[in-house]
């Protein structure tokens, strides 16, 4: 129990963390994507002179967004779900279906990581058509004892940064998704961890779970 | 093989598994049975591609435009307005109550937000005038649902976005079904009222008062014209328009009706982008499990068993319409649509049935059913705003989701209903 305890207790403030900063870019991306669309329709209406970029760089805001905020949602419980059959089963039972039910999508978010990896290199190859970076930014560095490479479109070892506008490469967008994979993982584990405390009976030792108090969905 | 995706994913479903990991786990795991890891790739590509698409955006603009208006104290003028147009009835605030429902609706395209923003204010004065509390509780869920259906829409975009149709056509199509929900309901109220004596709201109010009440409500009711206007006049595309409306409803909200503060707009922004991001995950991921859905011969298949049912497009739809009903008791509208609108439409389109007829029979079905138990999200929420319970709202309910089904049935044989206004404007053919 301790050990599981001692395993949850930083997760969960390195979720609390990261997951407050994801709110706050959240918050301000939703506003910046509204301000580029009105733009847009500004331009285009009263000035007569359509801007190519706003639509591209409110998808880019949107992508993001949805990456950095859809974790807190899942931590919250506001993912869609049919739980009448957990409702209806005897508490131990109940727990043993939540835990599964966590192992599933535990899986499914371990295999994504990895594919969203070679997505994200792929990425590399393509440029934005209408966003532009004042900078080229690449690296590889290599994560110790794992014999795996934290890369930014390049194989090469080391940093490479450079001024000078370039068109961005699409890699920043596939980022977003991964980086919400990344962040999912990160909350589902924490979730089976609780789950776990709960069923040994460290119900009571666990702080208790943030309310999900979100309507769901476009409904 | 991979032809049991679907009863798999459905299992899933139905033990609890989040709809978002239903929809990647159950394809996910049937590919790599079938040693079909390279599609794996494609399923996780095809995630962020359905996500990165600039008609979703029009969702969390709404939501936010639909969060903005309730803060700004919009709701209260429609309602006002309402009270002022049908308060002197007898039921008179029921009537009120659909009537701001379909007000409502033309600002926000969520059941959700008008049941919590209708349901705090109107419940509790529906109590005072006598009415007893499941009653109120019923008809503000059930009103609720007109929401979805008259634009703007969530579900609708959502089912526009995942079937790729015109926007603009569904929601057209939305408006004669959404009046006619409302009919309905106020002709039930109106039953029930001479049988069980309702009160009466309200003097009839006098043609300065009328006058009055309109002019208040008049900016707020701007909105739906400046959205469809918009749209319809080729001025904006729908997630434009939305735009324009998130910017309509802070300069009311701010400096006509000064209800809005600057402070509250943080939370505001945040809330619409939490609700939307989950939204956003679940388009992204039905459009995956959609490419598994094709790679698998899956809808040929369940298109034959459908038509060996029968030939008959009426029988048939009334088959999908028992089937949407029971598939709306269990899930919400948005990820039933996500689910069932890429397997289901293409077989009715091609008996001959216009896509956005099936669009109109489908969104109008799967928003009745959030009213259904026993999984009803807007049950849910009026019992938590109302402090009923859920089982005895869902009993009080039964009159109106009569009404509903009715109209589901008129809406699924008389395609005109739907059909008019959008060929009229040429927005179908």
């Amino acid at each position: 129990m301790a050990a599981l305890l001692a395993l949850l207790r930083p997760l969960q403030a390195v979720n609390d963390v990261v997951l407050r900063f994801g709110k706050a870019f959240a918050t301000l991306a939703v506003a910046l994507m509204v301000l580029a669309i009105l733009l847009q329709v500004f331009m285009r209406y009263v000035l007569n002179n359509a801007l190519p970029w706003p639509e591209e760089a409110a998808r880019f805001l949107m992508l993001w967004m949805t990456g950095l905020i859809a974790p807190l949602a899942y931590r919250r419980g506001g993912f869609v779900a049919i739980d009448m059959l957990e409702s209806a089963l005897p508490r131990p039972l109940a727990s043993l279906l939540s835990l599964a039910l966590l192992a599933v999508s535990l899986l499914v978010l371990v295999v994504a990581t990895q594919l969203g990896y070679k997505h994200v290199f792929s990425g590399c190859l393509f440029k934005s058509s209408t966003l532009w970076l004042p900078f080229t930014f690449k690296f590889s560095l290599p994560i110790p004892l794992t014999g795996l490479d934290l890369t930014l479109c390049t194989r090469q070892t080391g940093i490479s940064f450079e001024w000078g506008w370039a068109k961005m490469p699409l890699a920043l967008s596939f980022l977003s998704l991964w980086v919400g994979v990344w962040l999912l993982l990160l909350v589902n584990i924490e979730l089976i961890l609780r789950s776990i405390v709960t069923m040994a009976g460290g119900g009571d030792r666990l702080r208790p779970q943030m309310d999900a108090d979100l309507p769901v969905g476009a409904d | 093989m991979l032809v049991w995706f679907l009863p798999l994913f459905l299992l899933f479903l139905m033990i609890g598994l989040p709809v978002f990991f239903g929809l990647l786990a159950a394809p996910g795991i049937l590919l790599w049975l079938n040693g079909q890891e390279r599609e794996l790739s494609l399923l996780y590509r095809n995630v962020y591609n359905g996500m990165d698409s600039f008609p979703l955006m029009a969702i969390p603009f709404f939501m936010l435009a639909g969060e903005l208006m309730n803060r700004g104290g919009i709701t209260e003028r429609l309602v006002e307005f309402s009270q002022a147009m049908m308060g002197h009835l007898r039921g008179g605030l029921a009537h009120v109550n659909v009537l701001s429902s379909m007000l409502f609706a033309g600002l926000s395209g969520s059941a959700v937000a008008d049941t919590s923003a209708l349901g705090s204010m109107l419940i509790p004065a529906m109590e005072k005038e006598g009415y007893t509390r499941r009653f109120a509780a019923a008809i503000t869920a059930a009103s609720s649902v007109i929401g979805p259906i008259i634009p703007p829409s969530g579900i609708m975009i959502i089912y526009a976005y995942v079937m790729g149709e015109s926007v603009a056509a569904l929601f057209l199509a939305g408006i004669v079904p959404g009046i006619l929900v409302g009919v309905g309901l106020m002709l039930m109220i109106k039953l029930m009222a001479n049988r069980y004596d309702f009160p009466i709201s309200r003097q009839r109010a006098t043609w300065s008062e009328k006058g009055e009440a309109s002019l208040k409500a008049f900016f707020p009711l701007l909105t739906p014209v400046i959205i469809l206007g918009g749209i319809l006049g080729g001025v904006f595309t729908p997630t434009e328009a939305a735009a324009v409306a998130v910017a309509y409803s802070i300069l009311i909200g701010m400096f006509v009706l000064k209800t809005l503060r600057l402070r509250d707009m943080p939370e505001v922004l945040m809330r619409s982008g939490m609700t939307s991001a989950v939204v956003l995950l679940l388009v992204g991921a039905a459009m995956a499990f959609k490419t598994v859905v094709s790679l698998s011969h899956a809808p040929e298949q369940l298109a034959e068993f459908i038509l060996s049912l029968s030939q008959n497009p009426l029988v048939l739809l009334f088959l999908i319409n028992l089937l949407l009903f029971i598939v709306g008791m269990f899930l919400d509208a948005g990820p039933a649509i996500i689910i069932l609108g890429p397997i289901l439409g293409p077989i009715f389109t091609s008996l001959g049935i216009d896509p956005i007829h099936f669009a109109i029979i489908m969104s109008v079905n799967l928003t009745v059913g959030l009213a259904t138990p026993p999984m009803g999200l807007v049950l849910f929420v009026a019992s938590s705003v109302s402090g009923e319970k859920v089982e005895t709202i869902a009993k009080a309910i039964l009159p109106f989701l009569l009404v509903e089904i009715i109209v589901i049935f008129l809406i699924t044989f008389i395609p005109e209903i739907s059909m008019t206004i959008p060929r009229l404007t040429g927005f179908a053919d």
